[in-house]
């Protein structure tokens, strides 16, 4: 039989693990909380970093949240170190050893990097964007290396900040996240807003004599005042070693129900969940938060609790382009429009042969759920 | 409790909507409409829900 819950820890305080807080409050558990964060600051809103934030006046509030309600202590600019799962503590930086009945593991993700060059910037966390403001008040030239959402949303708020940026991408910036349609809409508005794109195949960084520089797989240099990276995340599991929780990409694995043993749920850009193509990670802000309520409920209520059902909603903002999306991406071939037409606001949809589909909004204002909806109808 | 709804930050994601279709919806513009403010007990957990979601912290219970 299971032990009664009396101490539940939340290891991560994102927006993963203040769900799960929340959550677990909601679902009746009325013992002792603790969520442990490694910043200083309150929970944020990661999404805005490189997006309103980069472009707020001296307001900063862009990434503000409501304030917590689940009354945990909570002990923040202090990190995990450890997880012994037999005697059933969490080891923290401090030296103090935290005991719990149930542990949610909500850690996250931080930047991959390029090199161990000082000069080489990476966007994740408050501290990172609060950094590049300072420096884009400077207007440096900015090389941006990645094509992806977020290296595409930097280089744009670069750009919107009086910024010369160069984007370095292998092959077409954005076509591996969403496909040739899409990515052709948002590089032709990036081109036309002056955004400079160099495709290659590799890339790395030089620091030569305090400055850091990229060069491209055929020796191309490209010097810039200002160098950062995105390019990809890696999983926070580190404390975790011992455990055989995190797997060799550094992810751990978790059941339809966010739980990778029974007592330890693990949820966010950490947790590879089972989906039609096997587990993954998906490490997007709608994603946490349904993988925080479902573990958070199964941490309470057992098999009771239902299991994650999500489809994954994905969203940019850059170049003047708004881009909201329900379903799979990316998504090859011309999309049908529901509404609107091509080179304007519209509804989109692709049709997958299994009969389920990917609905886009393009500078579009539309409900979730009728954006679901679209994607679920019969191209 | 009352929900209070930040108009300018709201960017129209609708996620709110999806965690508490009984208190608020888009309208066919995708402006956010607030069918209920007051909230009573029973609908405080789908407001506080309806308040995390929100990527842009756009509402507020006070």
């Amino acid at each position: 039989m299971s032990t009664p819950v009396r101490r539940v820890v939340v290891v991560g305080n994102g927006i993963a693990g203040l769900t799960a807080a929340d959550t677990l409050r909601g679902a009746g558990f009325d013992g002792e909380l603790t969520v442990i964060g490694d910043e200083a600051h309150a929970a944020y809103s990661r999404p805005a970093l490189s997006k309103a934030l980069l472009l707020d006046g001296d307001d900063l509030s862009s990434h503000e949240l409501a304030p917590p309600t689940h009354g945990a202590a909570e002990l923040l600019g202090v990190r995990a170190t450890g997880l012994d799962v037999d005697r059933r503590l969490v080891r923290l930086d401090d030296g103090t050893e935290l005991p719990y009945d149930r542990v949610v593991l909500a850690t996250g993700s931080r930047a991959r990097r390029l090199s161990d060059a000082p000069g080489e910037f990476t966007l994740r966390g408050l501290d990172d964007a609060f950094a590049l403001r300072e420096r884009l008040a400077g207007r440096p030239s900015v090389v941006v290396v990645g094509g992806g959402p977020l290296g595409m949303e930097i280089a744009s708020g670069c750009l919107a900040s009086g910024c010369r940026v160069t984007l370095v991408s292998q092959g077409v910036p954005l076509i591996r996240q969403l496909g040739p349609h899409l990515a052709g809409v948002f590089v032709k508005a990036a081109l036309e807003r002056g955004l400079a794109i160099v495709e290659t195949g590799s890339a790395r960084l030089e620091d030569r004599a305090g400055e850091t520089r990229v060069v491209l797989d055929e020796g191309t240099v490209v010097e810039a005042g200002l160098v950062v990276s995105a390019v990809g995340d890696v999983p926070n599991t580190e404390w975790l070693a011992g455990t055989g929780l995190a797997g060799r990409d550094g992810a751990v694995r978790v059941d339809a129900r966010g739980l990778a043993r029974p007592g330890i749920a693990a949820v966010g850009d950490l947790a590879a969940f089972p989906t039609s193509g096997g587990p993954r990670r998906i490490p997007l802000w709608s994603s946490a938060i349904e993988q925080a309520k479902t573990a958070a409920a199964a941490l309470v209520r057992g098999e009771d609790a239902p299991p994650l059902r999500f489809q994954p909603y994905f969203w940019t903002e850059q170049f003047g382009l708004t881009l909201k999306a329900v379903g799979r991406l990316p998504v090859d071939g011309e999309p049908a429009y529901l509404e609107g037409a091509p080179g304007g606001p519209a509804l989109m949809r692709w049709s997958h042969g299994d009969g389920s589909g990917t609905a886009a909004a393009l500078n579009h204002r539309i409900p979730i759920p009728r954006l679901r909806r679209a994607s679920g109808e019969a191209g | 409790m009352k929900i209070v709804l930040d108009r300018p930050r709201c960017e129209g994601h609708g996620l709110c909507e999806e965690a508490a279709p009984e208190l608020m919806h888009l309208d066919d513009d995708g402006e956010l409409v607030l069918d209920r403010e007051e909230i009573g007990d029973t609908d405080a957990a789908q407001a506080g829900a309806a308040v995390r979601v929100c990527p842009v912290a756009a509402l507020r219970l006070s």
